[in-house]
């Protein structure tokens, strides 16, 4: 029970002195101590809670044991972040006091430069995904090399020299310069053909004459305007009335009907 | 030179503008933060944002620091535990704590915990040596409140003395010595815990 006398001392006295007892000799006096050690005996709640601190703090001294190395590159970005000055230093202090050379600081600068750019992109090129990609545009490539007749033979076998290139750029364009003379002499005898057929042939209506007749011209069908809608109104009441044979000329039924007209 | 002395002399170099002086302080006390801002955020990430957060704050509040009312430690100890609250709030992350007061059957408590490890063959000096109980010590040490957890990592990680942690924390000695034990006791528990899902 917390409040309870027990040797001579209180739960809560006890726990107040938890750290001082655990801190080791000369916290405490030798009748403090004793008492303290005759509470933790007997009391069923402070001794195993002073077992429980004890075990703690053992856990944690073991992570105390094992420092953190922080990341190459953190005193650079302080400085980078602060004085915005980089770091004069050729030499990294690791934390048993040795130095590490420039060499080797670089390289591990590297390490961790390649670690975050390299990985990322090697991690995704072995993707089964990218593997079937890139095969299939391979196979894609050289179906389509394979198609348009070229072998790998013949552009080995290509001529390089700038002699053979100007010779080769020569030809390319006397090709092309006879090609062009022949669609002219082509076009050339076309229009004379054309003009020929014109000189024998009647002359024709202009375009503006036929469009007048059509104007004129009643007899046939009308033109179908499809753009035209007759549809009724959605909420126009229709009139059913007897037309022939019958006096009265007033509707003899009238209603009235939200039947829509498509 | 003792080493008060020769950090006032870094500081005032510092605010008189030598980059080489703030070079100097942040090369010997990153690596101290950065354990800190690990052992509290949980993660390298987080840690390293953090550590730079409070170099920043350093940096630029460095001439309010006063020899007199402290060392320079303590200084940067209650700059780091402020962001890392402020970190811990912003982020959310309150973890559902096991408290002590609502841990559950006293049967736990019957036996120490050192016995219970010994009587599943795995002594504590042994276990301890592996880096998965290390991993495992890491991670119990994030399930402690803030509060709980600052005060063990100041004290058993950092080996502050109760008045630097009072003074870090701004809280009197005796609220640091009983969250300490709490802390300790608390870490024991869940490790303890765990120990019996893993067995």
């Amino acid at each position: 029970m917390p409040g309870e006398t027990k040797h001579g001392m209180e739960c809560t006295e006890f726990e107040a002195l938890v750290s001082d007892a655990m801190d080791g000799d000369g916290q405490l006096s030798a009748a403090c101590k004793e008492s303290f050690e005759a509470h933790r005996r007997v009391c069923g709640i402070c001794g195993p809670l002073f077992a429980d601190v004890q075990a703690g703090q053992q856990w944690l001294r073991s992570l105390a044991l094992e420092a953190v190395e922080p990341p190459v590159h953190l005193v650079h970005n302080i400085l980078a972040a602060t004085s915005g000055v980089a770091s004069t230093r050729l030499h990294t202090a690791t934390p048993d006091g040795r130095t590490t050379r420039f060499g080797q600081r670089w390289r591990e600068r590297w390490d961790s430069y390649s670690a975050s750019y390299f990985r990322p992109v090697a991690g995704f090129v072995r993707q089964p995904r990218f593997v079937m990609s890139f095969g299939m545009i391979f196979f894609s490539f050289s179906l389509a090399l394979n198609a348009a007749g070229v072998k790998p033979a013949d552009v080995a076998k290509v001529d390089l020299r700038p002699s053979a290139l100007r010779h080769a750029y020569n030809n390319a364009q006397i090709k092309v310069v006879k090609y062009y003379d022949n669609i002219r002499f082509v076009y050339e005898i076309e229009s004379k053909v054309r003009e020929l057929k014109r000189a024998n042939t009647p002359a024709e209506p202009g375009p503006e004459e036929q469009k007048e007749n059509r104007k004129n011209n009643t007899s046939g069908p009308p033109e179908q305007r499809q753009d035209r809608n007759y549809s009724q109104e959605y909420n126009q009441p229709v009139l059913a009335a007897l037309r022939d044979g019958v006096v009265d000329a007033s509707p003899a039924v009238t209603m009235t009907t939200n039947r829509r007209f498509v | 030179m003792e080493e008060t002395q020769v950090v006032g002399l870094l500081v005032r170099r510092c605010v008189g503008g030598d980059a080489s002086a703030w070079e100097e302080i942040v090369q010997r006390y990153h690596r101290r933060i950065y354990n800190v801002c690990y052992r509290f955020a949980g993660d390298s990430d987080n840690a390293q944002d953090l550590t730079q957060e409070v170099f920043i704050k350093m940096y630029r509040t460095l001439n309010t620091y006063d020899a007199g009312k402290g060392a320079f430690m303590t200084w940067v100890t209650t700059i780091t535990r402020n962001l890392l609250v402020d970190h811990f709030r912003k982020s959310k992350g309150d973890r559902i704590t096991d408290s002590l007061d609502s841990t559950s059957s006293e049967h736990e408590d019957a036996q120490p915990l050192s016995e219970q490890i010994a009587d599943r063959g795995l002594p504590p000096d042994a276990a301890v040596q592996s880096r998965e109980t290390r991993e495992m010590v890491h991670s119990a040490l994030q399930k402690l409140s803030p509060e709980l957890r600052e005060a063990v990592i100041l004290r058993d990680l950092q080996d502050m003395d109760y008045r630097e942690i009072a003074t870090a924390l701004r809280i009197p000695e005796g609220t640091v010595k009983s969250r300490i034990n709490r802390g300790r006791a608390e870490l024991a528990r869940l490790l303890q815990r765990t120990y019996r899902q893993v067995m």
